[in-house]
Order: structure tokens, then C-alpha cells, then sequence
């Protein structure tokens, strides 16, 4: 038995490293979550305490002005829906499409495997603002303009998903998909029936990330959409800036906080299986 | 999740970044199929990202704004990259930001992790939980809650820490502080997501390497030199290759928080291209700035790849 | 180039079988639609829709859709917009940016418009200047204005002040009257005025006090912004916000703004939206000129253009010149003058047809003190920077005439 186990059956005072590293927690935690605190609490302030001095975490008044502006000055419905297409989109085609690439790179011996591995993950190291405009030339060519079609297919395969699950299926464990080789299953029933259910963590994690980073996206909805309609909840967000620049600090909070609040509510209600899974994602 | 331990399984020692070797045989045949799998990524990938790459590439040896007329002027964009003043300060700011925020973040992501794997500590859930919610925050909201908070008039921050007698001033304005300020934001975002990729690396060491360790009479630190960071190089290289791409592409929140002020101490190299593209509509500048970029940047990746791949030769032997 | 994109481009369509969305090319029947984008929101935004709404129905043959964006939402779509041929027909955009554009090919020259309408011949003069870029005219002026102070009256009339500040010495000496330090800390409660030292309103604040002392930024297309006048003017307000602490330090335009209407300035310069920001937060509020320097009186102007682009053709170009004609006569520049509380745009509307709107009648008033800023200068980018960078480090207590000289190399490298 370790030392951990006896420790935990009785009631003994707790060990001061313990006390300490809790201690260390709290700290961090508490300044993590300063902003969001600040981001939800803002977006209750009427204008005048926004910019009170001095200024005070919690509001005096709660109102619920900010709120009703932003889906007002919004097509707020219509902009979150296309965030789900959106964001909902490219997470489904680019973990079956990343998904299928890294099990190529991963367990299947073919000319040029290093080269190709290096070409799609040079792909991540060139900033989006320079290929932004032959790209939109790209999709404007193919008639696909303020459309879902051309809002999702750039993103539908990534070089991030496809490097982490490739990590992924290098550490699996290659036993059961010999023994399933031998009995004459194809490549494709191997990748289907045995190593996809055994990489439900890595995706459940790379889908959150993908969901996640496509729907914060602010650049390519923003020059992609030009009718404000099939913009997402980000872009719109913009919109919400004043004639002379000023953006005003509740109703962007508010906006703010209605554009997260799908992503947080996500987010809980996987955390379990995906912060706890995240164990066996094999990047070890 | 009670503090067991993960299935039981035959322990494999990790993943080496280069990949195992296959043997030989059919490789024709393997390579049909092999393409099979690839096809819809690779189709995907080269004409939305590889073909405007390209696209750049050409742009680069012009002075394209991107429509009308442009013109072939060769290296001049790149003479220009080199020698430009301004430039040079956006490679300087860029290199800085990248010595703030690449060892902080991975720092304070494996602490953390370290701190949260033990099963002593209350609420792990909770905390777990916590510490990866900023990154589900965009970053330019990210931005826009610390300038409110950091803000000379009105900030919170400036209050409390008055009240205690520090004085923050306008730290976004601030030549020395502006810089530390939004690698702070960019860490607070993005630690989170480094932290649960720590977290799991740790979670895959096995206790029997600790016990035999502690039998051999080693003292945490030396446990941790001997057992936990050997088998988390691969995650170590992982991480932070990823987060020195992030540091080296900068521009979302200093963006907005300080637009590259001020006068200048926080100019990144994105933010240049985005200005010279975007602003000024000197796109075949902007590309071939970014391609410079790019290539450092692989530079960088390759060496760090190759240092963390020699250190698994060194543990394998 | 455009060939191989044809082809990728028809290539990669054969295998859409899910083109959706069409674009909006120019039908040859039916009526002409032009998209214009522009960023008038709320009260502004309401009046440009009726007088669009109001040519819509008068002719039969256009239809203008408008898509309202942010200014700089609008600065970061036309790139890519344009480089794809799927720009918008019309568009506004602050005046100092429309050079950049112009010079690239992305305007249509109005040259043509400006000899053949009369209105054309009556616009104020500087707005005029702000459209013209090597020569040629590529846009029609939809706002001009000078930047003028906005003040608390209330704030004045507490402190007892009755009469405006005229010189720069008597707005210093109101604002030291006016600034509140009540428990001595050093930074006060309430500043008499909000002098941002960087990204100013309209980029307009630093030009307007370099014309008060005799000194400017560029003129005609050279650098002149290193002169003694314009050190004097910089260690003038140096010395006076910081002996006075008359106005915080390192702020910009926008956060200027947000002080006023936080009740933490009693004065700022600004544009015609203070007004309904001094409304919004209950200030009573009155507009001032910009006081005289030793030298001159002037204020920099703020400045939207419209423009056509290049992604038209002839028959949307006619129709966008019916658009600016209608746009600029007499009835309408009334109307988009007290709708948006902006100073008529032509020369020849008499003062009691825009009395009924206070803003507008105190800022035609002071009209002809604006200045075009950097007009026809294409790299306006650069020459800004330059200028923010001298006037932030001059006021933090740098050497002013290193910076003169640094802000002379930076600018001259900018006009080449």
C-alpha cells in the first residue's frame, strides 16, 4: 500500500505541502478568473458605474440595459446560429478529415511520409493576414461568397488536428489491429472498428479546441461575411464600437458574455469526460 | 474522478516525435491506400492553404495591393524586410515577447499541472475546471476585460493595488510595461490548455517508476530531474513548439490593447504585416514579410524538434 | 496570374456541386443596384437612410442597398473585398484613408461629376482638397468639420467662469481653474481639459496646435513639421500639463471621449458625437472654437469622403454620380446637415436654414477655421505614426527637438 492510500484513511491533519499548494491554487485561480468575474458582473453595470471612480467589483444597480441593446443593435439570433453553423461545421468535417490523415501519417508506411508531415505542419507557421486575400480570391472564384459552403471548407482540415492525432495513434498500443490485420480486416475497418473508439479522448479534446477556436474567430467571418446577416456572434460584436470608436464597456461585456456563454455551457457539460480523458491522449 | 490510477495496460515507453519505422515490403500498394486516407485533408489543406500560400509567395516579389496594377520588383520587398528600422524593432519586440511568454506560460502550465496531480489537493475538480475556462474566452475579449481592468481612470486593479500602495499608472502606455502586460494576457489565455496537456503527460507516469525511485532513496527534486522530466520530454517538445508558434504570431491582443504602442514598444511582426497589408495596401511587402516569418520560424521548430529528439536517443540508451 | 486562377478557379467548381450563394454582378436588364457601405450608426445612420430611401424612389432605375460597418470594420473588409472584384459600388470612409486607396486604382476619378454638376461648384473648399489625390478628384466630401471643444457649462458655471477662453494662456488658466485635486494625492479627481497625446480624434488635435504657433506637418508634399514654432508649441503644452496637471497623460482620442462623458474632463476636443455622448450621460454641454495660438486660429477638420469603386461598371457609375448629385443639392445637404449634425457641405446655404439644429449652427459658425489634414497624401499612415510618436514622447518629457528631428527623417521617408 502507498504511502498516498494510508494517508487518505485517516483523519490526519493535512500534510503542509498539501496546505501550501492549495494555498498556490486559490492564488492563481482567483486572478485566472478576475476577468471573467469582471466580464459577467460589467455586463449588469448601467453606463454610470461602468465609469465610476472609485470602481467597485460588484454592481450597485443590476441592470439589464446592456443585455437588451446588444440583441437589439444585433441580429443576435441570426449571428449565433451562424457561429453553430460555423464553428459546429468545421469541427465535424476536420475531425473525420484530420482523423483519417494522422492515421495515414501515424501507422501507414508510404514515399515522402516525412516530407509531407513537415509541408502540413509549415502551414501553421505563416500568419493568417497573408494568405487572407488569395484565399478570399479563392473562394470568391468558386461563387461562394457570404455562404456557408465557403465559410467552412477553408477550415475543414487544420495541420494542428492533424500533428495531435497523429501523436495519438503513434502511442496506441498495436496488438489488437495486428491480430485484426492477420484476420484480413482492410485498413480502413482497422482505423474504424479498433483505433477510432480507442481515440474518443483525443478527439473529444481536438473537437473542443476546434469548436472553441472557430467560433472566438474573428478575422475570417469579419472579411469573409460582407452582408452583416451571415456574419458570426464574434464579428458581430464589432459592430457594437460607437461612430466616434468608443466602445461601450457594459454592452460589450454584455455582447461578450452572450457570445461565451454557448461555449462555457458546452465546456461543462463535457469537462468531466474530456479533462479526465485528456489522460490517455498519448502525447506522453 | 477518485484518485485511481489509469487502466491497467502494458506500459509503453512514449512516442518519439519521428514515428516508428515500418518493415519494408508492398510499399507501392501501401502508398495507394495511404492515399486514400489522405485525400480529403491533403485536398483541403492544399487549396485553401497551401495554393494561397503559394499565391503569397509570388505576391511577395511584387508591389501588389492586392487588386489593379502590380509589378514585379524581385527582392526588393525582402531587401527591404532587412533593412527597414521599423521592421527590425518589430523582430526585436517579437523576439522579446517570445522570451516573456513561451518559458512563463510552459512554466506556470507544468507548476500547475505538478500542484493539480496531487490527489491530497481539495476541489481538483473545480480548479481543473477554472484554470482552462480563459482559454474559452477569445482573446480580443481577453484584451478588452484586462485594458478595463488595468485602465489608469477607472480600473480595478489600479484601485486595489492603490489602496495597498502601489501605484500601477497607465501601464498600457508605459515603454517598459506595455510589453509585459499583453504577454501576461496572452499567458493568462493560453496556459490553461498547455496546463491539461501537462496534466495528462503526468497522469501517464507510472506511480512503480516513483516508488522504485523512492526505494533508491531520491528526494522529490531529484524524482523529478530523474523520472517525471525524462518522460515528459515529448510533451515538453509538443508544448512548447506550439506555444512558440503562438508567441512568434502575436497581434490579437496587442491589437487591441495597445495597437503596437507605445510609440512602438510593442510592435510585433504580425502587426507590421497587418499594417503594411491592411492599412498601407503594400500586400507584396506584407507577403514577403510574412515569409521571412515563416521561415524563422520553421528554423526555430527544426532545431528545438531535433534537441528534443536527441535528448529520447539519450534516454533509449 | 489570373488565368491560372480562372482555371484552378473552374476546375475547382466542377467539383462544388454545392455552389451556393451567388455573387452580385451587374445585371444588364432591370433596375442598376448599388451596394454602399458606409458607417453612419444610430442617429446619423437613420438620416442617410431616408435621403437613400428618398432617391430610391425618385428613380426608378437605381436602387441603393446600404450595408452599414464600423469605419474600421470597413478599412479591414475593402482589401480583400476589392482584390476579389467583390467590393461594394459605393463606400464612405474617414477622408485621410481615401488616398490610399485612390492611389492603388481602387476609385473611380469624378472629375467628369465635378465640371458637369453645379452643386459640385459650391462645396466647401477643404473638403474638396481632402478628395483629391495627384490631381484628379476621386471622391465627393460627405461630412467636414474642425474639431471644436465641447465644455461642461455646468462644470464653468460652477467654477465661475463666464466667458470661453479666447488665447492659449486663458484655456490653460480655466483648465488650472477647473482641474480638482481634492485630497492632493497628485492626480486629480476632475481634469480641466483631456489632451490626448496619441491616436487623436480624427488624428486632428497635434496639427491644430502646430497652426496655432505658426507651424505645420507637410505642406505641399514636404515635411516641415521640424521648426521652431512647432517646438515652442510642443514645450508650451509640455510644461502646461505638467506644471498644472491640467490633463492627464498617455491617453487617446477615444479615451478622451469616455473621459468627458465620465465627467472626468470638464473640456475635450471633439467631433459633432459629443454631442449625443453629453446628452447620453446627462452633461450639459456647449461648443467653443478651438482657442487662437500666438499665430493663428485653426482646428484641423475631421472628414468622410464617398467614393465609387473600381468594381463597376458604366451603368453603376452614372447612377452613383444621379446618387452624388441628389446627395449634394441643396434640400438634402439641409437635411444630412441637421440629420447628422454636421456642417453643410456647400458654401452657398444660408445660416437660418440650419439655425434650427444648435450643433450645427455653433459649428458652421466656426466653419471656416478647419483645415484639411495631410490632403493628397497617400502615405498618411506613416506621417501619422510619425506625428504620434513625437507628440507622446514630447509630452513625457522627452527632448523635443531629437524628436522634431527624428519625426522630420520619418515623415520625408514617408512622401517619397
Amino acid at each position: 500500500m502507498s504511502l498516498a492510500a494510508t494517508s487518505r484513511r485517516g483523519r490526519r491533519a493535512p500534510k503542509p505541502s498539501t496546505v501550501l499548494a492549495t494555498i498556490a491554487v486559490v492564488a492563481v485561480s482567483a486572478v485566472v478568473l478576475l476577468p471573467i468575474a469582471i466580464i459577467v458582473l460589467t455586463a449588469f453595470k448601467p453606463v454610470a458605474e461602468v465609469n465610476a471612480f472609485p470602481p467597485s467589483l460588484f454592481p450597485h444597480e443590476w441592470t439589464l440595459d446592456n443585455l437588451r441593446q446588444v440583441t437589439s443593435d444585433l441580429p443576435f439570433l441570426r449571428l449565433t446560429a451562424n457561429s453553430f453553423v460555423f464553428a459546429g461545421g468545421v469541427t465535424a468535417f476536420a475531425l473525420t478529415f484530420d482523423s483519417l490523415a494522422a492515421y495515414a501519417l501515424a501507422r501507414m508506411d508510404f514515399t515522402g511520409r516525412r516530407a509531407l508531415l513537415i509541408v502540413i505542419i509549415a502551414t501553421l507557421m505563416i500568419p493568417f493576414q497573408a494568405t487572407l486575400i488569395p484565399l478570399y480570391q479563392l473562394v470568391a472564384d468558386l461563387g461562394w461568397v457570404n455562404s456557408y459552403a465557403g465559410l467552412i471548407a477553408p477550415r475543414a482540415a487544420d495541420a494542428f488536428g492533424i500533428f495531435f492525432l497523429r501523436q495519438f495513434f503513434l502511442a496506441l498500443p498495436r496488438d489488437v489491429d495486428a491480430a485484426a490485420r492477420i484476420d484480413g480486416a482492410s485498413e480502413f475497418r482497422v482505423f474504424r472498428s479498433i483505433v477510432l473508439p480507442n481515440a474518443v479522448p483525443a478527439l473529444l479534446t481536438l473537437g473542443l479546441f476546434t469548436f472553441v477556436n472557430n467560433w472566438n474567430d474573428l478575422l475570417w467571418p469579419l472579411v469573409f461575411t460582407t452582408e452583416a446577416e451571415m456574419g458570426t456572434i464574434t464579428s458581430g460584436l464589432t459592430l457594437l464600437t460607437g461612430p466616434s470608436g468608443i466602445v461601450p464597456h457594459g454592452v460589450m461585456m454584455a455582447g461578450s458574455l452572450l457570445a461565451i456563454l454557448p461555449l462555457v455551457i458546452a465546456f461543462l457539460f463535457i469537462q468531466r469526460r474530456f479533462i479526465e480523458n485528456i489522460a490517455t491522449t498519448g502525447l506522453k | 474522478m477518485s484518485a485511481s490510477h489509469p487502466p491497467v495496460r502494458r506500459y509503453r515507453p512514449p512516442a518519439p516525435l519521428g514515428g516508428r519505422r515500418h518493415a519494408s515490403g508492398g510499399l507501392a500498394r501501401r502508398s495507394a491506400g495511404a492515399f486514400a486516407f489522405l485525400a480529403p485533408a491533403l485536398i483541403v489543406i492544399g487549396l485553401f492553404v497551401i495554393w494561397p500560400m503559394v499565391s503569397a509567395l509570388r505576391l511577395s516579389f511584387t508591389d501588389a495591393s492586392g487588386f489593379g496594377r502590380e509589378e514585379w520588383v524581385g527582392l526588393e520587398n525582402y531587401v527591404t524586410v532587412f533593412t527597414d528600422p521599423d521592421i527590425l524593432n518589430a523582430v526585436v519586440n517579437t523576439v522579446q515577447y517570445t522570451v516573456l511568454f513561451t518559458p512563463a506560460a510552459v512554466l506556470a502550465a507544468l507548476g500547475l499541472a505538478l500542484l493539480l496531480v496531487n490527489p491530497h489537493l481539495p476541489f481538483r475538480s473545480f480548479f481543473r475546471t477554472a484554470l482552462f475556462v480563459p482559454f474559452v474566452i477569445s482573446f480580443a475579449v481577453a484584451a478588452f476585460a484586462w485594458s478595463y481592468l488595468i485602465d489608469p481612470q477607472v480600473g480595478l486593479l489600479n484601485h486595489w493595488l492603490g489602496g495597498l500602495g502601489i501605484r500601477m499608472g497607465n501601464v498600457l502606455q508605459d515603454p517598459t510595461l506595455a510589453m509585459p502586460a499583453v504577454a501576461f494576457v496572452a499567458v493568462w489565455k493560453l496556459f490553461g490548455f498547455y496546463f491539461v496537456i501537462f496534466l495528462a503527460g503526468l497522469q501517464d507516469i507510472p506511480s512503480s517508476l516513483y516508488e522504485a525511485a523512492r526505494v533508491d532513496g531520491a528526494g522529490p527534486w531529484s524524482r523529478f530531474r530523474h523520472v517525471t522530466l525524462p518522460l515528459l520530454s515529448n510533451t515538453m517538445a509538443f508544448v512548447l513548439v506550439f506555444a512558440m508558434i503562438a508567441a512568434l504570431q502575436a497581434f490579437d491582443q496587442i491589437y487591441v490593447m495597445t495597437g503596437g504602442g507605445p510609440y512602438g514598444h510593442t510592435q510585433t511582426v504580425v502587426m507590421e504585416i497587418y499594417e503594411s497589408g491592411f492599412r498601407k495596401l503594400e500586400v507584396g511587402f506584407a507577403s514577403a514579410l510574412s515569409y521571412v516569418l515563416l521561415a524563422a520560424t520553421l528554423i526555430l521548430s527544426l532545431v528545438q524538434f531535433v534537441f528534443f529528439g536527441r535528448r529520447e536517443k539519450d534516454l533509449s540508451s | 496570374m489570373t488565368r491560372m486562377r480562372t482555371l484552378l478557379g473552374a476546375g475547382a467548381a466542377a467539383l462544388a456541386l454545392t455552389a451556393t450563394g451567388c455573387s452580385g454582378g451587374g445585371d444588364a436588364d432591370g433596375p442598376v443596384e448599388l451596394t454602399f457601405w458606409h458607417g453612419y450608426t444610430e442617429a446619423d445612420g437613420d438620416v442617410l437612410e431616408e435621403i437613400v430611401e428618398e432617391f430610391n424612389a425618385s428613380h426608378e432605375d437605381i436602387t441603393i442597398k446600404t450595408e452599414v460597418k464600423t469605419w474600421a470594420g470597413i478599412d479591414d473588409t475593402l482589401l480583400t473585398a476589392l482584390s476579389a472584384q467583390e467590393g461594394p459600388d459605393l463606400v464612405a470612409m474617414p477622408s485621410e484613408r481615401l488616398p490610399v486607396y485612390a492611389s492603388r486604382g481602387a476609385f473611380v476619378p469624378l472629375d467628369e461629376f465635378y465640371e458637369g454638376d453645379d452643386a459640385a461648384a459650391n462645396l466647401v473648399p477643404g473638403a474638396v482638397d481632402m478628395v483629391e489625390v495627384e490631381g484628379e478628384k476621386y471622391g465627393v466630401p460627405a461630412g467636414f468639420v474642425p474639431l471644436a471643444v465641447y465644455y461642461d457649462t455646468a462644470l464653468f458655471a460652477e467654477a465661475g467662469v463666464e466667458e470661453f477662453p479666447q488665447t492659449w494662456e486663458q484655456w490653460v488658466e480655466v483648465a488650472e481653474r477647473l482641474t480638482v485635486d481634492e485630497n492632493g494625492d497628485g492626480t486629480p479627481e476632475r481634469y480641466g481639459v483631456v489632451l490626448p497625446d496619441h491616436a487623436t480624434v480624427a488624428n486632428g488635435l497635434w496639427p491644430t496646435l502646430f497652426y496655432g504657433n505658426g507651424g505645420d506637418v507637410v505642406e505641399d508634399g514636404r515635411a516641415v513639421i521640424d521648426s521652431p514654432e512647432n517646438a515652442a508649441t510642443l514645450e508650451f503644452w509640455r510644461s502646461a500639463i505638467e506644471d498644472g496637471a491640467i490633463s492627464p497623460t498617455g491617453v487617446d482620442g477615444v479615451g478622451a471621449d469616455e473621459l468627458f462623458g465620465g465627467g472626468k474632463a470638464a473640456m475635450t476636443v471633439g467631433g459633432p458625437w459629443m454631442a449625443s455622448i453629453a446628452a447620453e450621460n446627462g452633461i450639459d454641454y456647449a461648443i467653443a472654437p478651438i482657442p487662437a495660438g500666438p499665430e493663428a486660429q485653426a482646428a484641423s477638420a475631421i472628414g468622410i469622403s464617398m467614393a465609387t469603386t473600381v468594381d463597376t461598371g458604366d451603368a453603376e457609375r452614372e447612377a452613383a454620380q444621379e446618387f452624388f448629385s441628389f446627395f449634394l443639392d441643396e434640400a438634402n445637404a439641409v437635411k444630412w446637415s441637421l440629420g447628422s449634425g454636421w456642417p453643410p457641405l456647400r458654401t452657398d446655404i444660408p445660416a437660418e436654414e440650419v439655425a434650427s439644429n444648435p450643433v450645427v449652427a455653433s459649428l458652421t459658425e466656426m466653419a471656416d477655421l478647419g483645415r484639411p489634414l495631410l490632403p493628397g497624401v497617400v502615405n498618411s499612415v506613416d506621417v501619422l505614426t510619425a506625428v504620434d510618436e513625437l507628440t507622446q514622447q514630447a509630452l513625457a518629457g522627452g527632448d523635443v527637438d531629437a524628436l522634431l528631428a527624428q519625426a522630420q527623417a520619418d515623415i520625408e521617408a514617408a512622401l517619397e
